[in-house]
């Protein structure tokens, strides 16, 4: 986990959106529970109340579930919420590509080619 | 969040010829590092001096752990580690009669917890029965790291540190911020620390509430993540400078503009007058709270 000082980007926003991202990649899964508040906060070298604010953003989100004593337990993950999350990722992405298209002066044919290639360069590979 | 307090105080006032401690109500949350922030003079010494027992001569109620209601309890200073830049150990002792005595006078010390502290902040044990300095022969940071060293050693609850930033080199309050936190993970949210400090850039990554005071009374007060949503730090040009300072706590104004301190309440007023936004870091919080009270110009 990485955290900026400086970005402008308040650090507890950084801890949330790095343990969302895991959770709905499925590299953190249901059952499992996030580090314990002052053990990340002695990690990270921040502060306990940054960390537990960064875990109860989650918990208002429902990612996670306070469980008293133990810890914040990761909740099982709404399949359609996470495709739909995965569907946003790829919209994002291919808007970026298709800016970068227009900048570039590609047809949107061209465009269409550039994805097919691609598509059919996977397929070699796996 | 439900919090509890390891110490309540209430009409805590202390009288001096010039000068008054007056705190209705005081609150210092347990599970959590404290800091207390204010200009010299400000009282924070003697309000530490208080509740570490070392002055008896005040009017009022402390309240410690829930529910003991002196200092002098019996246990309570054992669950209390307490470090002052002032003399605490006599002068003339050297580290080795700190050790004997501290094993003496508290059940719960350490004597290998404290010479590995020692050598995990590089202070000098070597020569332990032989001639060795004495304290007052000692650097400040190295007796301040002693005295860290002494109460780290004990297993307490409630660590009450007068400003312990103050003597260390750049590193070593790094590694102060590391003591704390591994502290307070090895107390599992049944330890609390409380440190006044005017390094609040140093110490801010390990605070989670503050208090401020000036001139003998607490004038703001929370958990900083809280108080950096109450606050907002503003900058302009000078020609919207008029219109503006109004609806500040606080600014400073140069040839080329202003920076300042609003409550985040205000923004209705301050929107449409060209201004910047931040979210301010705890120590741009504190100088534009005290900014407001101080007399300095």
């Amino acid at each position: 986990m990485k955290i900026m000082q400086n970005s402008g980007v308040p650090i507890y926003q950084q801890i949330a959106d790095q343990f969302r991202a895991d959770i709905l990649s499925g590299k953190m899964k249901e059952g499992e529970f996030l580090p314990s508040i002052r053990g990340l906060a002695r990690e990270l070298k921040i502060s306990v109340i940054t960390t537990m604010k960064a875990y109860e953003m989650l918990e208002a989100e429902g990612l996670v579930t306070a469980v008293q004593g133990k810890g914040f337990l990761i909740n099982a993950q709404d399949n359609e919420l996470l495709r739909e999350q995965h569907l946003r990722n790829v919209e994002a992405a291919l808007t970026e590509a298709i800016q970068s298209a227009e900048i570039a002066g590609l047809s949107d044919k061209e465009l269409k080619d550039t994805l097919n290639t691609l598509l059919m360069l996977k397929k070699e590979e796996q | 969040m439900n919090t509890q307090y390891i110490i309540s105080g209430n009409n805590i006032r202390k009288e001096f010829k010039k000068f008054t401690l007056d705190l209705p109500e005081l609150k210092i949350p347990k599970g959590y590092v404290t800091a207390l922030i204010g200009e010299n003079g400000s009282g924070k010494s003697t309000l530490l001096n208080i509740l570490s027992g070392i002055r008896m001569d005040f009017k009022g109620q402390v309240e410690y752990f829930e529910g003991i209601n002196s200092v002098d309890a019996e246990g309570v200073k054992e669950r209390i580690g307490f470090v002052t830049p002032n003399d605490y150990y006599f002068p003339t002792w050297t580290i080795q009669q700190i050790e004997e005595l501290s094993s003496l006078l508290f059940e719960n010390f350490s004597r290998e917890e404290f010479v590995s502290l020692l050598q995990e902040l590089d202070v000098q044990t070597e020569g332990f029965g032989k001639k060795q300095k004495k304290i007052s022969e000692l650097s400040d940071g190295n007796r301040m790291k002693v005295m860290l060293a002494g109460v780290l050693a004990r297993k307490t609850e409630l660590l009450i540190l007068d400003e312990p930033a103050s003597p260390l080199d750049p590193l070593m309050r790094e590694k102060l911020c590391d003591l704390i936190r591994t502290y307070m993970e090895d107390g599992a949210g049944e330890r609390s620390v409380f440190f006044s400090t005017h390094n609040v850039t140093d110490m801010e990554n390990v605070t989670d509430y503050c208090i401020i005071m000036e001139d003998g009374a607490i004038v703001e007060e929370g958990f900083v993540e809280n108080l950096k949503e109450k606050y907002i730090l503003v900058k302009g040009e000078l020609d919207s400078y008029e219109k503006t300072i109004p609806h500040l706590v606080s600014a400073t104004k140069s040839s080329f503009g202003f920076e300042g301190l609003a409550l985040t309440e205000k923004m209705d007023a301050l929107s449409g007058l060209n201004l910047d936004f931040e979210t301010p870091t705890l120590s741009q919080m504190s100088v534009g709270i005290m900014r407001n009270y101080s007399k300095v110009v």
